[in-house]
Protein backbone atom coordinates (compact mmCIF):
# COMPACT_ATOMS: atom_id res chain seq x y z
CA UNK A 1 0.00 0.00 0.00
CA UNK A 2 1.33 3.97 -0.95
CA UNK A 3 -0.92 5.00 1.33
CA UNK A 4 -2.83 3.77 4.59
CA UNK A 5 -5.65 5.68 6.45
CA UNK A 6 -6.55 3.90 9.62
CA UNK A 7 -9.68 4.80 11.78
CA UNK A 8 -9.25 8.33 11.03
CA UNK A 9 -11.28 10.84 13.10
CA UNK A 10 -11.55 14.81 12.45
CA UNK A 11 -14.28 16.65 14.88
CA UNK A 12 -15.46 20.47 14.28
CA UNK A 13 -17.20 21.40 16.96
CA UNK A 14 -19.78 18.99 17.49
CA UNK A 15 -19.90 17.45 14.23
CA UNK A 16 -17.71 14.81 13.55
CA UNK A 17 -17.13 15.61 9.49
CA UNK A 18 -14.82 11.83 9.41
CA UNK A 19 -16.37 9.02 11.26
CA UNK A 20 -13.51 6.35 11.67
CA UNK A 21 -12.51 5.84 8.56
CA UNK A 22 -10.42 3.22 7.10
CA UNK A 23 -9.14 2.14 3.55
CA UNK A 24 -5.87 2.30 1.54
CA UNK A 25 -4.45 2.81 -1.52
CA UNK A 26 -1.86 0.73 -3.54
CA UNK A 27 0.76 1.78 -6.05
CA UNK A 28 -0.44 2.46 -9.82
CA UNK A 29 -4.15 2.49 -8.43
CA UNK A 30 -6.72 5.03 -9.20
CA UNK A 31 -9.00 5.12 -6.81
CA UNK A 32 -12.47 7.62 -7.19
CA UNK A 33 -14.12 9.12 -3.58
CA UNK A 34 -17.64 9.79 -4.10
CA UNK A 35 -20.31 10.96 -2.21
CA UNK A 36 -23.09 13.25 -1.85
CA UNK A 37 -22.61 17.15 -0.59
CA UNK A 38 -20.68 17.50 2.85
CA UNK A 39 -20.01 13.75 3.42
CA UNK A 40 -16.60 14.58 3.71
CA UNK A 41 -14.68 14.29 0.76
CA UNK A 42 -12.69 17.93 0.56
CA UNK A 43 -12.02 16.90 4.53
CA UNK A 44 -10.78 13.03 3.70
CA UNK A 45 -8.30 15.42 1.01
CA UNK A 46 -7.28 18.01 3.24
CA UNK A 47 -6.37 15.08 6.14
CA UNK A 48 -4.03 13.50 3.85
CA UNK A 49 -2.36 16.20 2.36
CA UNK A 50 -1.95 17.90 6.35
CA UNK A 51 -3.66 20.79 5.34
CA UNK A 52 -6.31 19.60 8.45
CA UNK A 53 -4.74 17.71 11.59
CA UNK A 54 -7.27 14.73 12.51
CA UNK A 55 -8.75 14.02 16.00
CA UNK A 56 -7.70 10.21 15.64
CA UNK A 57 -6.78 7.38 13.85
CA UNK A 58 -3.44 7.37 12.07
CA UNK A 59 -2.16 8.05 8.02
CA UNK A 60 0.54 6.13 6.70
CA UNK A 61 2.06 7.10 3.48
CA UNK A 62 4.99 4.46 2.23
CA UNK A 63 5.32 2.98 5.64
CA UNK A 64 6.03 6.24 7.14
CA UNK A 65 3.46 7.49 9.73
CA UNK A 66 2.45 11.33 8.33
CA UNK A 67 -0.74 11.72 10.24
CA UNK A 68 1.07 14.92 11.60
CA UNK A 69 3.67 15.77 8.96
CA UNK A 70 3.29 19.37 7.41
CA UNK A 71 2.04 19.52 4.17
CA UNK A 72 5.58 20.66 3.09
CA UNK A 73 6.88 17.64 4.41
CA UNK A 74 3.72 15.67 2.79
CA UNK A 75 4.67 17.00 -0.70
CA UNK A 76 8.54 16.41 -0.66
CA UNK A 77 7.54 12.90 0.37
CA UNK A 78 5.53 12.37 -2.46
CA UNK A 79 1.79 13.82 -2.34
CA UNK A 80 0.56 16.09 -4.55
CA UNK A 81 -2.60 17.75 -4.67
CA UNK A 82 -5.00 20.00 -6.92
CA UNK A 83 -8.13 21.79 -5.26
CA UNK A 84 -11.48 22.05 -6.37
CA UNK A 85 -11.27 25.28 -7.50
CA UNK A 86 -8.52 25.88 -9.80
CA UNK A 87 -4.81 27.93 -8.48
CA UNK A 88 -3.03 29.06 -11.50
CA UNK A 89 -0.75 31.29 -11.49
CA UNK A 90 -3.10 33.59 -14.08
CA UNK A 91 -0.83 36.57 -15.15
CA UNK A 92 2.19 33.87 -15.60
CA UNK A 93 3.17 32.06 -18.76
CA UNK A 94 1.87 28.36 -18.85
CA UNK A 95 5.39 27.43 -18.65
CA UNK A 96 6.08 29.16 -16.04
CA UNK A 97 3.48 27.69 -13.98
CA UNK A 98 5.03 24.22 -14.72
CA UNK A 99 8.65 25.23 -13.93
CA UNK A 100 7.38 26.59 -10.56
CA UNK A 101 6.74 23.69 -9.01
CA UNK A 102 9.49 21.98 -10.47
CA UNK A 103 12.06 24.70 -8.82
CA UNK A 104 10.93 23.93 -5.58
CA UNK A 105 10.67 20.35 -6.48
CA UNK A 106 14.07 20.69 -7.25
CA UNK A 107 16.32 22.84 -5.36
CA UNK A 108 16.30 24.51 -2.03
CA UNK A 109 16.61 28.49 -2.70
CA UNK A 110 20.69 28.99 -3.65
CA UNK A 111 21.14 30.81 -6.34
CA UNK A 112 19.08 34.15 -6.06
CA UNK A 113 20.10 35.83 -9.71
CA UNK A 114 20.41 33.16 -12.03
CA UNK A 115 17.82 33.41 -14.96
CA UNK A 116 14.96 31.05 -15.09
CA UNK A 117 15.83 29.77 -18.82
CA UNK A 118 19.77 29.29 -17.59
CA UNK A 119 17.82 25.54 -15.34
CA UNK A 120 18.07 24.26 -19.19
CA UNK A 121 16.83 20.76 -17.60
CA UNK A 122 14.14 22.58 -15.44
CA UNK A 123 12.89 24.20 -18.60
CA UNK A 124 13.29 20.84 -20.25
CA UNK A 125 11.32 19.17 -18.25
CA UNK A 126 8.84 21.55 -17.95
CA UNK A 127 8.14 20.81 -21.72
CA UNK A 128 8.40 17.57 -21.15
CA UNK A 129 5.21 17.71 -18.73
CA UNK A 130 3.16 20.14 -21.17
CA UNK A 131 3.56 17.81 -24.29
CA UNK A 132 2.06 15.18 -22.33
CA UNK A 133 -0.30 17.23 -20.83
CA UNK A 134 -1.29 18.27 -24.50
CA UNK A 135 -0.66 22.24 -23.22
CA UNK A 136 3.27 22.34 -25.77
CA UNK A 137 1.45 25.33 -27.92
CA UNK A 138 0.06 27.19 -24.99
CA UNK A 139 3.16 27.56 -23.43
CA UNK A 140 3.82 31.19 -23.85
CA UNK A 141 0.16 31.93 -23.39
CA UNK A 142 -0.61 33.59 -19.95
CA UNK A 143 -2.57 30.86 -17.87
CA UNK A 144 -5.45 33.30 -17.78
CA UNK A 145 -6.55 32.93 -21.33
CA UNK A 146 -6.46 29.17 -21.02
CA UNK A 147 -9.83 27.58 -21.67
CA UNK A 148 -11.87 25.51 -18.20
CA UNK A 149 -10.59 22.36 -19.56
CA UNK A 150 -7.41 23.39 -20.08
CA UNK A 151 -6.87 25.36 -16.83
CA UNK A 152 -7.76 22.18 -14.93
CA UNK A 153 -5.39 19.86 -16.89
CA UNK A 154 -2.76 23.05 -16.03
CA UNK A 155 -3.52 22.60 -12.65
CA UNK A 156 -3.28 18.78 -12.20
CA UNK A 157 0.03 18.74 -14.55
CA UNK A 158 1.32 21.45 -11.89
CA UNK A 159 0.50 18.58 -8.79
CA UNK A 160 2.20 15.97 -11.40
CA UNK A 161 5.56 18.02 -11.89
CA UNK A 162 6.07 17.44 -8.37
CA UNK A 163 6.77 14.00 -8.97
CA UNK A 164 4.44 12.90 -6.46
CA UNK A 165 3.97 9.37 -6.04
CA UNK A 166 0.18 10.03 -5.08
CA UNK A 167 -2.14 12.39 -6.74
CA UNK A 168 -4.99 13.78 -4.74
CA UNK A 169 -7.52 15.09 -7.57
CA UNK A 170 -10.70 17.64 -5.87
CA UNK A 171 -13.06 17.34 -8.52
CA UNK A 172 -10.80 17.82 -11.55
CA UNK A 173 -14.33 17.80 -14.19
CA UNK A 174 -16.08 20.73 -12.19
CA UNK A 175 -16.53 23.84 -14.43
CA UNK A 176 -15.43 21.73 -17.47
CA UNK A 177 -18.18 21.81 -20.50
CA UNK A 178 -20.03 18.06 -20.31
CA UNK A 179 -18.41 17.87 -23.88
CA UNK A 180 -14.92 17.99 -22.86
CA UNK A 181 -15.05 16.26 -19.89
CA UNK A 182 -13.41 13.15 -21.09
CA UNK A 183 -11.55 15.00 -23.01
CA UNK A 184 -9.85 16.26 -19.79
CA UNK A 185 -10.03 13.26 -18.03
CA UNK A 186 -8.33 11.84 -20.93
CA UNK A 187 -5.15 13.63 -20.69
CA UNK A 188 -5.05 13.54 -17.06
CA UNK A 189 -5.49 9.85 -16.58
CA UNK A 190 -3.23 8.76 -19.12
CA UNK A 191 -0.03 11.08 -17.75
CA UNK A 192 -0.89 9.35 -14.53
CA UNK A 193 -1.06 5.54 -15.70
CA UNK A 194 1.90 6.45 -17.82
CA UNK A 195 3.93 7.48 -14.92
CA UNK A 196 2.54 4.62 -12.53
CA UNK A 197 1.10 7.22 -10.15
CA UNK A 198 -1.46 6.37 -7.83
CA UNK A 199 -4.70 8.83 -7.15
CA UNK A 200 -7.20 9.56 -5.06
CA UNK A 201 -9.91 11.84 -7.09
CA UNK A 202 -12.86 13.24 -5.93
CA UNK A 203 -15.20 12.98 -8.35
CA UNK A 204 -19.24 13.39 -8.82
CA UNK A 205 -19.82 12.02 -12.67
CA UNK A 206 -20.39 8.46 -12.34
CA UNK A 207 -19.57 7.96 -15.95
CA UNK A 208 -16.02 9.22 -14.94
CA UNK A 209 -15.97 7.30 -12.06
CA UNK A 210 -16.66 4.06 -14.01
CA UNK A 211 -14.30 4.82 -16.92
CA UNK A 212 -11.14 6.24 -15.45
CA UNK A 213 -11.46 3.96 -11.60
CA UNK A 214 -9.62 1.17 -10.59
CA UNK A 215 -11.80 0.86 -7.02
CA UNK A 216 -14.52 3.30 -5.91
CA UNK A 217 -14.77 4.84 -2.08
CA UNK A 218 -18.27 5.85 -0.96
CA UNK A 219 -18.45 8.23 1.55
CA UNK A 220 -21.62 9.12 3.32
CA UNK A 221 -22.03 11.26 7.06
CA UNK A 222 -18.13 10.63 7.64
CA UNK A 223 -18.21 7.12 7.03
CA UNK A 224 -17.31 4.64 4.05
CA UNK A 225 -20.27 3.47 2.75
CA UNK A 226 -19.19 0.99 0.62
CA UNK A 227 -15.31 0.45 -1.56
CA UNK A 228 -14.83 -1.90 -4.16
CA UNK A 229 -14.35 -2.56 -8.21
CA UNK A 230 -16.72 0.45 -10.03
CA UNK A 231 -19.08 -1.89 -11.20
CA UNK A 232 -19.93 -3.51 -8.13
CA UNK A 233 -19.97 -0.28 -6.38
CA UNK A 234 -22.37 0.58 -8.53
CA UNK A 235 -25.05 -2.48 -7.80
CA UNK A 236 -24.88 -1.78 -3.90
CA UNK A 237 -27.89 -1.33 -2.91
CA UNK A 238 -27.47 1.02 -0.35
CA UNK A 239 -25.41 3.65 -2.74
CA UNK A 240 -27.72 3.14 -5.54
CA UNK A 241 -30.47 4.70 -2.96
CA UNK A 242 -28.62 7.11 -0.97
CA UNK A 243 -25.63 8.22 -3.17
CA UNK A 244 -26.79 8.07 -6.78
CA UNK A 245 -30.54 8.51 -5.82
CA UNK A 246 -31.69 5.35 -7.87
CA UNK A 247 -33.97 2.89 -6.86
CA UNK B 1 10.61 75.89 -21.43
CA UNK B 2 9.88 76.36 -17.46
CA UNK B 3 7.50 73.68 -18.07
CA UNK B 4 10.14 70.96 -19.12
CA UNK B 5 12.04 71.59 -15.30
CA UNK B 6 8.50 70.88 -13.86
CA UNK B 7 8.41 67.49 -15.82
CA UNK B 8 11.94 66.95 -14.95
CA UNK B 9 11.20 67.53 -10.89
CA UNK B 10 8.49 65.40 -11.65
CA UNK B 11 10.33 62.92 -12.79
CA UNK B 12 12.68 63.20 -10.03
CA UNK B 13 9.79 63.07 -7.43
CA UNK B 14 8.70 59.80 -9.21
CA UNK B 15 11.53 58.45 -8.77
CA UNK B 16 12.16 58.08 -4.89
CA UNK B 17 8.45 57.67 -5.09
CA UNK B 18 8.49 54.75 -7.39
CA UNK B 19 11.10 53.08 -4.91
CA UNK B 20 9.05 53.28 -2.14
CA UNK B 21 6.33 52.01 -3.41
CA UNK B 22 8.37 49.20 -5.34
CA UNK B 23 9.08 48.16 -1.90
CA UNK B 24 5.93 48.71 -0.32
CA UNK B 25 4.03 46.76 -2.73
CA UNK B 26 6.53 44.14 -3.63
CA UNK B 27 5.97 43.50 -0.03
CA UNK B 28 2.22 43.59 0.02
CA UNK B 29 1.88 41.75 -2.91
CA UNK B 30 4.43 38.94 -2.24
CA UNK B 31 3.49 38.59 2.13
CA UNK B 32 0.32 39.76 2.06
CA UNK B 33 1.54 42.42 5.01
CA UNK B 34 0.84 45.39 4.83
CA UNK B 35 4.12 47.30 6.56
CA UNK B 36 3.30 50.71 8.37
CA UNK B 37 7.02 50.87 9.38
CA UNK B 38 8.06 51.41 5.80
CA UNK B 39 8.36 55.03 5.99
CA UNK B 40 11.08 53.85 9.07
CA UNK B 41 13.29 52.17 6.65
CA UNK B 42 13.48 54.61 4.60
CA UNK B 43 14.26 57.22 7.69
CA UNK B 44 16.98 54.41 8.32
CA UNK B 45 18.65 54.39 4.96
CA UNK B 46 18.45 58.46 4.77
CA UNK B 47 20.26 58.56 8.09
CA UNK B 48 22.62 56.16 7.24
CA UNK B 49 23.71 57.70 4.34
CA UNK B 50 23.62 61.03 5.56
CA UNK B 51 26.12 59.98 8.44
CA UNK B 52 28.07 58.02 6.51
CA UNK B 53 28.50 60.85 4.12
CA UNK B 54 29.18 63.33 6.78
CA UNK B 55 31.99 60.86 8.02
CA UNK B 56 33.56 60.38 5.23
CA UNK B 57 33.53 63.75 4.06
CA UNK B 58 34.83 64.94 7.52
CA UNK B 59 38.12 62.63 6.38
CA UNK B 60 41.08 63.70 4.28
CA UNK B 61 41.87 61.94 1.02
CA UNK B 62 38.51 60.27 0.60
CA UNK B 63 37.99 59.74 -3.30
CA UNK B 64 34.86 61.81 -4.45
CA UNK B 65 33.28 58.67 -6.27
CA UNK B 66 33.63 57.09 -2.83
CA UNK B 67 30.90 58.86 -1.52
CA UNK B 68 28.47 58.11 -3.84
CA UNK B 69 29.31 54.37 -3.57
CA UNK B 70 28.45 54.88 0.29
CA UNK B 71 24.55 56.19 -0.62
CA UNK B 72 24.22 52.21 -0.73
CA UNK B 73 24.83 52.07 3.10
CA UNK B 74 21.34 52.84 3.54
CA UNK B 75 19.91 50.57 1.41
CA UNK B 76 22.15 47.89 3.17
CA UNK B 77 20.91 48.75 6.55
CA UNK B 78 17.45 49.21 5.42
CA UNK B 79 17.70 45.59 4.52
CA UNK B 80 20.05 44.16 7.56
CA UNK B 81 16.88 45.70 9.38
CA UNK B 82 14.32 44.32 7.30
CA UNK B 83 15.66 41.28 8.19
CA UNK B 84 15.43 41.35 11.81
CA UNK B 85 11.67 42.57 11.59
CA UNK B 86 10.78 40.28 9.25
CA UNK B 87 11.83 37.02 11.17
CA UNK B 88 11.46 38.89 14.73
CA UNK B 89 7.86 40.95 14.25
CA UNK B 90 6.51 39.65 10.95
CA UNK B 91 6.76 35.85 10.91
CA UNK B 92 4.21 34.90 13.97
CA UNK B 93 2.02 37.22 12.00
CA UNK B 94 1.67 34.77 9.23
CA UNK B 95 -1.95 33.57 8.74
CA UNK B 96 -3.53 35.95 12.03
CA UNK B 97 -5.78 38.90 11.00
CA UNK B 98 -4.56 42.22 9.27
CA UNK B 99 -5.34 44.31 12.67
CA UNK B 100 -2.23 41.88 14.03
CA UNK B 101 -0.17 42.83 11.20
CA UNK B 102 -1.04 46.78 11.53
CA UNK B 103 -0.76 46.68 14.99
CA UNK B 104 2.59 45.38 15.17
CA UNK B 105 3.53 47.22 11.70
CA UNK B 106 3.05 50.73 13.36
CA UNK B 107 4.49 49.21 16.86
CA UNK B 108 7.58 48.63 14.72
CA UNK B 109 7.17 52.62 13.03
CA UNK B 110 6.71 53.78 16.78
CA UNK B 111 9.81 51.89 18.21
CA UNK B 112 12.23 52.79 15.00
CA UNK B 113 11.22 56.64 15.83
CA UNK B 114 12.92 56.15 18.96
CA UNK B 115 15.35 54.22 18.04
CA UNK B 116 16.55 56.69 15.24
CA UNK B 117 16.75 59.22 17.96
CA UNK B 118 18.59 57.18 20.46
CA UNK B 119 21.26 56.19 17.66
CA UNK B 120 21.66 58.86 15.51
CA UNK B 121 20.15 61.92 18.01
CA UNK B 122 17.39 64.36 17.83
CA UNK B 123 18.88 66.91 15.31
CA UNK B 124 19.04 66.72 11.74
CA UNK B 125 21.97 66.03 9.32
CA UNK B 126 23.07 67.88 6.51
CA UNK B 127 24.67 65.57 4.02
CA UNK B 128 24.74 67.67 0.84
CA UNK B 129 28.02 67.09 -0.66
CA UNK B 130 27.23 64.75 -3.22
CA UNK B 131 24.75 67.22 -4.31
CA UNK B 132 27.09 70.01 -4.21
CA UNK B 133 29.92 68.76 -5.73
CA UNK B 134 28.02 67.64 -9.19
CA UNK B 135 26.40 70.96 -9.35
CA UNK B 136 24.26 72.00 -12.38
CA UNK B 137 23.99 71.93 -15.83
CA UNK B 138 22.11 74.56 -18.04
CA UNK B 139 18.58 72.75 -19.67
CA UNK B 140 16.83 74.96 -22.18
CA UNK B 141 17.97 78.15 -20.14
CA UNK B 142 17.51 76.51 -17.28
CA UNK B 143 20.37 75.99 -14.11
CA UNK B 144 18.76 72.11 -13.10
CA UNK B 145 21.00 70.45 -10.59
CA UNK B 146 22.92 67.34 -11.77
CA UNK B 147 22.37 64.99 -8.37
CA UNK B 148 18.14 64.86 -9.73
CA UNK B 149 19.54 63.62 -13.06
CA UNK B 150 21.30 61.28 -11.40
CA UNK B 151 18.62 59.75 -8.89
CA UNK B 152 16.34 59.23 -12.37
CA UNK B 153 18.76 56.99 -13.95
CA UNK B 154 19.75 55.39 -10.88
CA UNK B 155 16.00 54.72 -10.22
CA UNK B 156 15.59 53.69 -13.84
CA UNK B 157 18.87 51.10 -13.56
CA UNK B 158 17.12 49.70 -10.11
CA UNK B 159 13.59 49.48 -11.37
CA UNK B 160 14.84 47.64 -14.47
CA UNK B 161 16.81 45.73 -12.47
CA UNK B 162 13.76 44.53 -10.27
CA UNK B 163 11.74 44.15 -13.26
CA UNK B 164 14.52 41.29 -14.44
CA UNK B 165 14.74 39.90 -11.12
CA UNK B 166 10.84 39.25 -10.50
CA UNK B 167 10.16 38.35 -14.66
CA UNK B 168 13.25 36.08 -15.66
CA UNK B 169 14.88 34.68 -13.21
CA UNK B 170 14.21 31.90 -11.18
CA UNK B 171 13.12 33.59 -7.48
CA UNK B 172 11.50 35.93 -9.25
CA UNK B 173 9.01 33.50 -10.48
CA UNK B 174 8.58 32.13 -7.32
CA UNK B 175 7.90 35.05 -5.37
CA UNK B 176 5.97 36.31 -8.38
CA UNK B 177 3.83 32.86 -7.89
CA UNK B 178 3.90 33.63 -4.15
CA UNK B 179 2.16 37.13 -4.94
CA UNK B 180 -0.60 35.30 -7.41
CA UNK B 181 -1.38 32.45 -5.17
CA UNK B 182 -0.70 31.58 -1.96
CA UNK B 183 -2.35 28.53 -1.09
CA UNK B 184 -1.07 27.19 -4.81
CA UNK B 185 2.62 28.20 -4.01
CA UNK B 186 2.23 26.19 -0.88
CA UNK B 187 0.60 23.35 -2.52
CA UNK B 188 3.49 23.03 -4.65
CA UNK B 189 6.04 22.81 -2.05
CA UNK B 190 7.58 26.18 -2.65
CA UNK B 191 9.73 27.94 0.56
CA UNK B 192 7.11 30.31 1.65
CA UNK B 193 9.08 31.39 4.64
CA UNK B 194 12.39 32.17 2.70
CA UNK B 195 10.71 33.61 0.03
CA UNK B 196 8.84 35.96 2.29
CA UNK B 197 12.07 36.92 3.95
CA UNK B 198 13.56 37.62 0.82
CA UNK B 199 10.48 39.25 -0.44
CA UNK B 200 10.96 42.00 2.85
CA UNK B 201 14.58 42.42 2.88
CA UNK B 202 13.82 43.47 -1.35
CA UNK B 203 11.24 46.05 -0.19
CA UNK B 204 13.32 47.29 2.89
CA UNK B 205 16.39 47.94 0.68
CA UNK B 206 14.54 49.72 -1.85
CA UNK B 207 12.62 52.23 0.83
CA UNK B 208 17.02 52.05 2.44
CA UNK B 209 18.43 53.30 -0.98
CA UNK B 210 15.28 55.99 -1.73
CA UNK B 211 16.26 57.27 1.55
CA UNK B 212 19.95 57.39 0.69
CA UNK B 213 18.86 58.52 -2.31
CA UNK B 214 17.01 61.56 -0.91
CA UNK B 215 19.59 62.33 1.76
CA UNK B 216 21.87 64.80 0.11
CA UNK B 217 18.92 67.15 -1.28
CA UNK B 218 17.14 67.76 2.14
CA UNK B 219 17.77 68.01 5.81
CA UNK B 220 17.14 64.56 7.48
CA UNK B 221 15.47 64.30 10.43
CA UNK B 222 13.14 62.69 12.91
CA UNK B 223 9.80 62.08 11.52
CA UNK B 224 11.47 61.55 7.87
CA UNK B 225 9.87 58.72 6.74
CA UNK B 226 5.78 59.79 7.39
CA UNK B 227 5.15 61.57 4.06
CA UNK B 228 7.13 59.21 1.73
CA UNK B 229 4.91 56.35 3.16
CA UNK B 230 1.49 58.08 2.41
CA UNK B 231 2.84 58.52 -0.71
CA UNK B 232 3.58 55.44 -1.51
CA UNK B 233 -0.09 54.28 -0.26
CA UNK B 234 -1.65 56.45 -2.47
CA UNK B 235 1.22 54.97 -5.21
CA UNK B 236 -0.22 51.43 -4.45
CA UNK B 237 -3.63 52.30 -4.87
CA UNK B 238 -3.59 54.39 -7.74
CA UNK B 239 -1.32 51.44 -9.88
CA UNK B 240 -3.21 48.74 -8.07
CA UNK B 241 -1.15 45.71 -5.45
CA UNK B 242 1.35 43.44 -6.96
CA UNK B 243 1.83 45.22 -10.41
CA UNK B 244 5.30 46.61 -11.19
CA UNK B 245 3.88 48.76 -14.08
CA UNK B 246 1.23 50.09 -11.33
CA UNK B 247 3.81 50.90 -9.34
CA UNK B 248 5.63 52.93 -11.90
CA UNK B 249 2.97 54.50 -13.30
CA UNK B 250 1.19 55.28 -10.23
CA UNK B 251 4.72 57.10 -8.81
CA UNK B 252 4.50 58.74 -12.01
CA UNK B 253 1.13 60.32 -11.52
CA UNK B 254 1.74 61.04 -7.93
CA UNK B 255 5.42 62.59 -8.80
CA UNK B 256 4.21 64.93 -11.74
CA UNK B 257 0.92 66.03 -9.77
CA UNK B 258 3.27 66.99 -6.66
CA UNK B 259 5.63 68.84 -9.37
CA UNK B 260 3.02 70.45 -10.75
CA UNK B 261 1.05 71.02 -7.63
CA UNK B 262 4.09 72.86 -5.84
CA UNK B 263 3.76 75.79 -8.37
CA UNK B 264 0.47 75.76 -9.31
CA UNK B 265 -1.42 74.87 -6.42
CA UNK B 266 0.77 74.75 -3.19
CA UNK B 267 -2.31 74.68 -0.71
CA UNK B 268 -4.09 71.82 -2.19
CA UNK B 269 -1.18 69.69 -3.59
CA UNK B 270 -1.72 66.66 -1.16
CA UNK B 271 -5.40 66.83 -1.25
CA UNK B 272 -5.63 66.34 -4.74
CA UNK B 273 -3.57 63.34 -4.65
CA UNK B 274 -5.95 61.82 -2.32
CA UNK B 275 -8.85 62.81 -3.98
CA UNK B 276 -7.52 60.71 -6.69
CA UNK B 277 -6.79 58.05 -4.82
CA UNK B 278 -10.53 58.00 -3.44
CA UNK B 279 -11.86 58.24 -7.05
CA UNK B 280 -9.70 55.63 -7.72
CA UNK B 281 -11.04 53.48 -4.89
CA UNK B 282 -14.17 53.56 -5.43
CA UNK B 283 -14.72 53.60 -9.40
CA UNK B 284 -11.65 50.71 -9.51
CA UNK B 285 -11.05 49.44 -5.89
CA UNK B 286 -7.96 47.26 -7.60
CA UNK B 287 -6.52 49.86 -8.63
CA UNK B 288 -5.28 50.81 -12.37
CA UNK B 289 -3.38 47.64 -12.62
CA UNK B 290 -3.89 45.83 -10.02
CA UNK B 291 -5.27 42.15 -9.25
Amino acid sequence: MILSVEKLEKQFGSLKAIDGVSFGIREREIVSLIGSNGAGKTTLVNLISGYLKPTAGRIFFGGKDITYASPFKRIKLGIGRSFQIVHLFEEATVLDNVRTPLFARYGRIKSILWSADSYVDITREAIGILKLFNLYDKKDSPAKELSEGEKKILDVAMAFALKPKLLLLDEPTSGVATHDKFSVMNTIVSAIRKEGISALIIEHDMDIVSNYSDNVLVIHEGRIMAEGKPEDVMQNKEVRETILGIQ
Amino acid sequence: MQWFIYVLNGLYFTAFIFLISLGLNIILGVMGILNLAHGSLYAIGAFMAAWVIITLSGLKGVPVPLLYISLISGALLAGFVGLIIERVLIRPMYGRALEYQLLITFGALLLFEDLIKLVWGGEAYYASQPFDILGKIQILGNAYPLYFLLVILVTLIVGSAVWVFITKTKMGIMLRALSLDREMATALGLEIDKLSTIAFVLGAALAGLAGSLIAPTTPVLLGFGMEPLILAFIVVVIGGLGSLKGAFIGSVIVGQIRSIGIVVFPEIELAILFLIAAVILVVKPEGLFGR
